[in-house]
């Protein structure tokens, strides 16, 4: 039997089937999760946003017109919440530098994130534009056409490509000037 | 196509976002330009660095909980949700029950007044009727006698206070 479609089971949703709520949520989790730890750089806040996102879905279905697919849908809310929470983050950085971090100190993947803190790339990755950092991660960790991360980013196509194509010169300018730095020293 | 045109088309040349006969011409260029070469495959590395970049797996019992989890914040939601779409209504019995209560308590407020206005009317009045009996209550229309032949004294008094004023009331029953 064909596996049924976002949309079908978006429709079971309404009419109360549970299961369908579960294969919905199950089926891009991950995904959703992904953008939201490349976006916030821990798991705490990722896990967060990641729910959120389909909180938001699920509470706001009816409102979901259908010209794009369920996940391009979830990839909008997924990044406008993660653009909140970072923007939150730079406040209360800028009003309380004694909590600078996000993420609880009992918090594993912390651990992670701070030694990805230290390479060079990572770094430049999170200094990048927001936008330009946006159009990086919908195409090269999620393989969204530049059309389709135009449709999230609420951006032409055209813009969605000159974003992305800054944030590799940039990333590229980044890395040559580490690099001529190490041989250097 | 010079080199700075190669330069513009590095990226879109690496994610095959390119015209068949455009492919063509920058890969004739880069045969014959190292320069180029050599920038393009810096482009291809960065794309490939960080491509390469992985997000650590939380584990198999997030990814079980997770929907739970998120049906337990769309319960939350959805009460929350729902306060938000009847916030205006809400918000209107709100500002009624204000306006009712205000109004209410004006209105004793109010009466209290009255009654003392009606108490000082009525003193005044009786005042010029019966200047002697300025410690009695003006009951001269009312046939009380005949009450108190037929009633029990205590049950006439409180007839009576009902019929008076908190003033008139207050004079009466000052000594008690």
């Amino acid at each position: 039997m064909a596996e049924a479609s976002d949309y079908e089971l978006l429709d079971r949703y309404a009419g109360g089937d549970e299961p369908a709520f579960e294969e919905l949520v199950r089926r891009h989790q991950k995904t959703i999760y992904d953008l939201a730890y490349r976006m916030l750089d821990n798991h705490a806040d990722a896990a967060d946003m990641a729910q959120a996102t389909f909180v938001q879905a699920f509470l706001h279905h009816t409102t979901f017109r259908r010209e794009s697919s369920f996940r391009t849908w979830l990839f909008q809310i997924g990044l406008n919440l993660c653009r909140n929470a970072i923007r939150d983050r730079a406040r209360q950085q800028h009003e309380n530098v004694e909590d600078l971090p996000l993420a609880a100190p009992h918090d594993t993947f912390a651990v992670t994130a701070a030694a990805q803190a230290r390479d060079r790339l990572g770094s430049a990755i999170r200094t990048l534009p927001e936008r330009q950092r946006e159009a990086l991660l919908l195409r090269i960790y999620h393989d969204r056409a530049f059309a389709e991360i135009g449709t999230i980013m609420s951006c032409s196509e055209g813009t969605a490509k000159a974003n992305y194509h800054h944030a590799v010169s940039k990333l590229r300018r980044v890395l040559v000037a580490d690099e001529g730095t190490r041989e250097l020293s | 196509m010079n080199c700075h045109d190669i330069q513009e088309m590095t990226v879109p040349y690496l994610e095959l976002d390119l015209s068949p006969s455009a492919v063509r011409q920058v890969t004739d260029h880069l045969e014959d330009c190292e320069t180029c070469r050599v920038d393009m495959e810096a482009v291809r590395q960065v794309l490939v660095r960080v491509k390469g970049r992985t997000v650590p797996d939380p584990g198999e019992a997030f990814w079980q909980a997770f929907p739970e989890q998120v049906r337990h914040g769309l319960g939350r939601g959805s009460s929350a949700g729902m306060l938000y779409a009847v916030r205006w209504p809400l918000a209107l019995a709100a500002s009624l029950a204000l306006l009712m209560g205000a109004w209410l308590f004006a209105g004793i407020w109010d009466w209290g007044g009255r009654s003392d206005q009606f108490a000082g009317a009525s003193k005044s009045s009786s005042a010029s009727k019966h200047i002697a009996q300025q410690d009695e209550p003006d009951l001269a229309d009312m046939d009380w006698e005949r009450e108190w032949d037929d009633e029990d004294p205590d049950i006439v008094l409180a007839t009576m206070a009902r019929r008076l004023d908190r003033a008139t009331v207050d004079r009466l029953f000052r000594g008690i």
